[in-house]
């Protein structure tokens, strides 16, 4: 795994650290300072910060820090989940239309851009008409649209090194294909889909927020960036600072996720 | 007057002498052959008298450019001569050419950007210095319609249109053949040879010969040998250069018969045979009914121009690629992994983020070889146990294919295919190789296929030769000769 981490750039550690400062808050945070995310106490409705709630109180009087805390696991954790799935799913299925190529490529990569043609948000939708205000609906419907990324990556890397001589050398020599995948290929494949990975949780996040935000995502009263954002949009008046809270834990969060992407070429 | 003068150039990196001080002078119409293996200091030269030298390095001397007196220390200054001054000719130049742009523009932007001639004026001289090239015809193809000799021929054209005196070109042969090559240097000296300033980098002695003028040999960073090209080669003085000429496969030493006798008579099997071969590639029938049989210990010479079906050919002996017509035959009882291949460029052959110590135990544990098995192989190719902890981008071409070499060898293989192992290789490193495979061939009785463009390296080397080409067949050397005589 060093190898991925043999082009590191300022940008990447200043994205590592920011990503590192935002989950030592989501995870640490609660523990230092407790508190209940749901606990409601109107006496304090949209009140300034104190011991209790270092970022002060939204209209229904629930500690903000809590709540973004709990959003930053949230997000955070379907994004990746759903990363994960896309990411083992696009490295398995484009290293089989490479090596297969023919009708398995054909039908793949046909497949792969009849949902490229779909537009993303799209598909999420649909898939939580099924499964409404879940973190599982999520989950699947990004699983869903990502996939094809990763598909596209892996199987534009592997066709040129399945085509290299150095794969025909091995394949000579006798070694099977775990070898040549673990030899070849993902040390090829590696560096791009850690890039990969980083815009695709950035992309998740943001459509977790962005459905939030419209009010068919998660579902009040779940602590989730998109709907604090809506829920104290009417109160952008009294309280500003309340409504940023969420609004600048999502730009860090997507901010230090490009950062550590990276450029498209290393 | 001459065009160009160099007073003591060198070449630093930091405090590292690259090049060692160079003086020399380029007359019009006399050539100037910079000759020299990679590594030799020849392109950092021709880059210090360009002004592009990499990033780090600094050149040092006087320039003496026609009137012009040049510091190479300040090379941002050279920017306005190129193309107008002096201009480069690139190493491939289907490459360097813009693949989306038709012939003529490319040498009409160049007319018109650098030397300032309005549209109409330059798309007219354009076409004439396609005329003068006998490329009228063409002016409208792109470059990927072009051949390779036209492509050189446009790209020639297009250096020149700036009206630069002074042209560079840097290894012009660099992957041709020997026909092709020969056309590149008659092309070179009609455009530049009678009253432009010519200079050639190259390691092609061949190339070097036909275009003549003076010489100038460099080996690590010094020039060993300088004078009359025509009177280094016929009595070179330093030591390097007659090794050098010796190792040009023309003047290598007849094949001894004796040693390795021509058992294609005898009622041995074949490792492996060919009958009634028949290949098309894109349309284009590449050979039919060709007859081919691999003897151990025995090395057979595949030669042809490029794109005549040689590579492909090894394929289809290696089992890789299926023949439309005829079929291979393999000695029984052969593992799958006893037909093995070298491949043009080492370099590609390599998993590149491995060492290649790595990749050498990987491939002895899978064929069950014992651990002193490296060791004792890197012995006998003269390998330095050093290179192992390398990677396969940081180990010298001879000293890689000689690791290629190892790598099959720990395969035991019968037969062994080699598409050109050293055609990208200097003539020292070539021989050396070369003869190594020939060892290997006769000592542990394998069949080698030895596929080269270079028709005096096979006839030195092999056993029987395939001319691919006009006519496939095969015959004895002895024969060929005497067909081609």
């Amino acid at each position: 795994m060093t190898a991925i981490f043999d082009t590191t750039s300022p940008a990447r550690l200043a994205g590592a650290a920011i990503l590192a400062a935002l989950a030592a808050l989501a995870l640490v945070g609660p523990l230092l300072v407790p508190g209940d995310p749901f606990g409601q106490s109107l006496v304090k409705s949209l009140g300034g910060p104190e011991a209790a709630a270092p970022l002060g109180y939204d209209h229904l009087g629930r500690s903000l820090f809590h709540r973004l805390a709990h959003a930053l696991r949230l997000s955070p954790a379907i994004a990746l989940g759903a990363v994960a799935t896309a990411g083992a799913a696009g490295l398995i299925l484009g290293t089989w239309a490479a090596a297969q190529g023919g009708w398995v490529d054909r039908i793949l990569t046909t497949l792969a851009d009849a949902l490229l043609a779909l537009p993303g948000l799209l598909l999420v939708l649909i898939v939580l008409a099924i499964m409404p205000g879940t973190a599982f609906g999520f989950w699947a419907g990004l699983s869903l649209v990502l996939w094809v990324e990763f598909f596209r990556l892996t199987r534009a890397t592997s066709r040129a090194v399945l085509a290299s001589p150095a794969v025909e050398a091995a394949r000579l020599l006798g070694f099977g294909w775990p070898y040549i995948f673990r030899t070849h290929l993902w040390p090829e494949i590696a560096p791009v889909m850690l890039t990969a990975a980083a815009f695709g949780t950035a992309t998740a996040i943001m459509a977790i927020a962005a459905l939030g935000f419209v009010s068919v995502g998660m579902r009040a009263p779940t602590p989730e960036l998109g709907l604090m954002m809506v829920e104290l949009l009417p109160y952008w008046r009294e309280a500003p600072a309340a409504l940023l809270t969420p609004v600048i834990a999502t730009f860090a969060l997507l901010m230090g996720l490009t950062l550590l992407a990276g450029s498209r070429e290393t | 007057m001459s065009l160009l003068q160099l007073n003591d150039i060198s070449v630093h990196d930091g405090a590292t002498q690259l090049v060692a001080p160079v003086s020399l002078t380029l007359e019009p119409g006399v050539p100037l052959i910079i000759l020299g293996e990679t590594g030799s200091g020849k392109s950092l030269l021709a880059q210090a008298v360009m002004g592009t030298l990499p990033q780090g390095l600094t050149a040092r001397g006087r320039i003496t450019l026609g009137k012009d007196q040049l510091d190479p220390a300040h090379p941002a200054r050279f920017r306005a001569l190129w193309g107008r001054r002096i201009a480069v000719l690139p190493q491939e130049p289907w490459l360097s050419l813009d693949p989306l742009m038709r012939a003529a523009p490319q040498i009409a932007e160049t007319h018109h950007l650098v030397r300032g001639l309005t549209r109409s004026d330059a798309a007219v001289q354009a076409q004439k210095d396609l005329a003068a090239l006998d490329l009228a015809a063409v002016g409208q193809r792109y470059p990927h319609e072009l051949s390779g000799g036209m492509a050189q021929r446009v790209a020639i054209a297009a250096a020149r249109a700036g009206g630069a005196r002074i042209v560079i070109a840097d290894e012009p042969t660099k992957g041709l053949d020997a026909a092709r090559r020969d056309d590149v240097a008659r092309l070179l000296l009609d455009a530049l040879g009678r009253d432009g300033g010519l200079a050639v980098i190259t390691h092609d002695l061949a190339l070097a010969q036909m275009i003549g003028g003076q010489i100038i040999v460099m080996r690590e960073g010094c020039v060993v040998e300088a004078g009359r090209t025509a009177a280094v080669f016929a009595a070179p003085t330093a030591a390097y250069t007659r090794e050098l000429i010796a190792a040009d496969p023309a003047h290598w030493p007849a094949r001894s018969t004796l040693a390795t006798p021509v058992s294609g008579l005898a009622p041995v099997k074949p490792v492996v045979a060919a009958k009634g071969i028949s290949l098309t590639r894109g349309g284009q029938r590449l050979m039919g009914d060709l007859d081919i049989a691999v003897h151990a210990g025995q090395v057979l010479g595949i030669t042809g121009p490029s794109g005549c079906g040689k590579s492909s050919l090894g394929d289809v002996l290696l089992g890789l690629l299926a023949p439309d017509a005829g079929e291979v035959t393999r000695a029984p009882g052969l593992p799958r992994t006893a037909l093995q291949k070298l491949y043009q460029d080492p370099v590609a052959a390599f998993p590149p983020r491995r060492k290649l110590g790595v990749t050498l135990a990987d491939v002895a544990a899978l064929h069950g070889a014992k651990a002193q098995d490296i060791p004792a192989q890197m012995a006998r190719l003269r390998l330095d146990p050093a290179l192992l902890q390398r990677l396969p981008g940081a180990v010298s071409g001879g000293e890689l294919q000689r690791l290629a070499l190892l790598r099959v060898m720990l395969a035991r293989p019968a037969f062994i295919f080699a598409d050109e192992p050293t055609s990208r290789l200097d003539p020292i490193t070539q021989r050396e190789v070369i003869a190594l495979l020939r060892k290997v061939a006769t000592e542990d009785g394998v069949a080698v296929v030895l596929v080269s463009h270079d028709m005096a390296l096979i006839d030195k080397t092999a056993d029987r030769v395939v001319r691919l080409g006009a006519g496939a067949q095969e015959q004895a050397p002895a024969l060929q000769k005497a067909y081609a005589g």
